[in-house]
């Protein structure tokens, strides 16, 4: 956190100005009240069931129960959901960003009929909601033989993340100069080598800003993966947290460390990668 | 070997890969929704049959529920264009302004953002837990005992309850945008407003305001795009229930086929969601590229 130089004070002013020290306190009012959800479940999460039910909802837990965190991590199967969103993370994130960047650089740097058509199309996708076609991917998935396998819900991820992701990069490409390519192309190189040893060292910024943010998508997803894997050994963690919440909802403690356990890795993903964040999603949306 | 040193098949290779997967998985499926829609199907077996417009006839004429659920989506995506990004414009005004902590701040707000809407189904759905939860402790504790409800077991309110626990999670979104927005507001244009003697109320209105429509613009469409995907929230927070008071458009169509088995019907849903969604998307799109066009 950087200390704000001369705080209250509106540009060019030196005096305090009131008006800007009461918006102040309200914000941390209202701050307090959107950060109590998280502290309501995290108490929660270390008390037993009898304090659960005997002392106040929002007094924190005296001596905490942490046992809450591994039967809820056992009885939620945690070990397995946790692997299964692993790998599904660990594989789609890096694959779609490649095949995305490939081709949102053929798409601003080569010229060829029906280019622009293409672009559309894609970016089309942005704006299409998956949770509408929920039944006929399952068809689809089927038809592949690929129900229950990660795979099958790897190749629809890849889909519907292609259009944001070549949107933005497509926007940055266009801006690189159009010497760093000719030139290179005059020198003999291929498109591969220049989109691999320029274009890609180049946008490390919106790659790392996207990457994050399909991080996070992936790891949240829940419908796609609710009709593709139905076979409790192949679910991801938010299928897990789903079937934990039906089948021991009066388990206070348990629940609502299960809760914690699901949201802490995309949270402290968040805490360390926060400014890309920011940069990822006004890529795409504000142009200035 | 010649063949590859030329631009195209290059670029064709390095395209190919993105275009299939996205025509396969994202394209077909929109396209083989509307060719269900006309068929009669449970999904699994073979037997499709052509039936033409029944299943439309279906969910308009005869299923009570579907309406109840496009009354709902139409309420629902009201709320979501009016509160989450009037909570999220009056969060990014205030942390636009020389205030302490406001880094911090901002990266609290935008904090349920990033969380899985099943998780925040799933808290939501503790904190109204009508004996334990968060909410009936504080309203006992403030002596407002007669307000105590069960909020998401009481029709008349539980879709208003799950909106707010929508509210909570998007309105860091709207926050965000926003503030890209009066950050790119030029420093020059608001100084020298203030220099020809505009006060704080003038700034704003004629040289903030305007200088974020596009801005405003964008959160409105991209509020309902997502407000009609709703769908992981509702889910996980009451599944439609209680008697369908909290049933959406989105949440019907998979219940219809994946649940009750028919495909046709769920389709037919889909299609109609599609439409509307279609209505709005293109006309924006439209505006989108030709601003674009303006600004190159």
């Amino acid at each position: 956190m950087t200390a704000l130089a001369n705080p209250f004070r509106p540009a060019g002013s030196d005096r305090i100005d009131p008006v800007l020290v009461a918006l102040w306190l309200v914000l941390i009012v209202v701050a307090a009240l959107w950060i109590a959800p998280f502290l309501f479940i995290i108490f929660t999460s270390l008390k037993t069931n009898s304090t659960v039910m005997g002392a106040s909802a929002f007094a924190p837990p005296t001596n905490p129960d942490w046992t809450n965190y591994a039967a809820a991590w056992t009885r939620g199967k945690f070990s397995t959901t946790v692997f299964n969103s692993a790998v599904i993370t660990v594989v789609k994130v890096p694959l779609g960003l490649a095949i995305s960047a490939m081709a949102a650089y053929v798409l601003s740097r080569i010229e060829f009929r029906g280019a622009r058509a293409i672009f559309l199309l894609i970016v089309f996708g942005t704006m299409i909601p998956f949770q509408v076609l929920l039944a006929p991917l399952f068809t689809l998935v089927n038809g592949f033989g690929l129900i229950n396998t990660k795979l099958g819900v790897i190749l629809p991820y890849l889909a519907f993340g292609i259009p944001y992701q070549v949107f933005v990069l497509h926007g940055f490409f266009k801006e690189l100069p159009r010497e760093l390519s000719e030139a290179a192309l005059i020198d003999g190189a291929s498109h591969f080598s220049i989109f691999w040893r320029i274009f890609l060292p180049l946008s490390l910024p919106p790659l790392a800003a996207l990457l994050i943010l399909d991080f996070v998508a992936t790891w949240n997803e829940f419908a796609m993966a609710l009709v593709i894997l139905q076979d409790n050994s192949t679910w991801t963690l938010p299928l897990g947290l789903m079937s934990f919440q039906s089948q021991f909802s009066r388990d206070y403690g348990q629940l609502n460390a299960a809760i914690v356990m699901t949201v802490l890795p995309a949270t402290i993903v968040y805490m360390i990668f926060q400014r890309y964040f920011v940069s990822g999603l006004t890529a795409g949306a504000v142009k200035e | 070997m010649k063949f590859w040193r030329s631009a195209q098949p290059q670029g064709l290779l390095l395209l190919a890969p993105a275009l299939i997967v996205y025509g396969v998985f994202a394209l077909y499926p929109m396209l083989n929704v509307v060719v269900l829609s006309f068929m009669r199907w449970n999904g699994l077996t073979a037997d499709k049959v052509f039936v033409g417009l029944s299943n439309y006839a279906g969910i308009l004429a005869l299923d009570p529920v579907f309406w109840t659920a496009f009354r709902n989506t139409a309420i629902w995506t009201v709320l979501s264009i009016v509160f989450p990004p009037l909570v999220g414009f009056a969060l990014a005004l205030g942390l636009d302004q020389k205030i302490p902590w406001r880094t911090p701040l901002r990266a609290l707000f935008y904090m349920p953002v990033i969380i899985a809407p099943i998780a925040v189904a799933t808290m939501w759905r503790w904190m109204y837990d009508p004996f334990f939860g968060l909410f009936n402790a504080v309203l006992t504790s403030l002596g407002l005992q007669g307000v105590i409800q069960d909020w998401l077991g009481d029709g008349a309110v539980a879709l208003y309850s799950v909106f707010v626990a929508s509210v909570w999670q998007t309105a860091g979104f709207s926050m965000v945008l926003f503030l890209a927005g009066l950050q790119s507001v030029s420093k020059a244009l608001v100084e020298a407003s203030r220099i020809d003697g505009a006060n704080a109320w003038q700034t704003f209105w004629h040289v903030r305001t305007p200088a974020l429509r596009p801005t405003i613009t964008i959160v409105l469409i991209l509020s309902t795009i997502n407000s009609l995907k709703a769908f992981d929230i509702v889910y996980g927070m009451t599944g439609g229930g209680p008697a369908q008071a909290t049933q959406m458009l989105a949440l019907w169509a998979f219940t219809q086929s994946m649940q009750l088995g028919d495909f046709g019907r769920g389709s037919a849903i889909s299609v109609v969601l599609l439409l509307i969604t279609l209505a709005i998307v293109i006309p924006y799109l439209q505006w989108a590229l030709r601003r674009e066009e303006r600004v190159r």
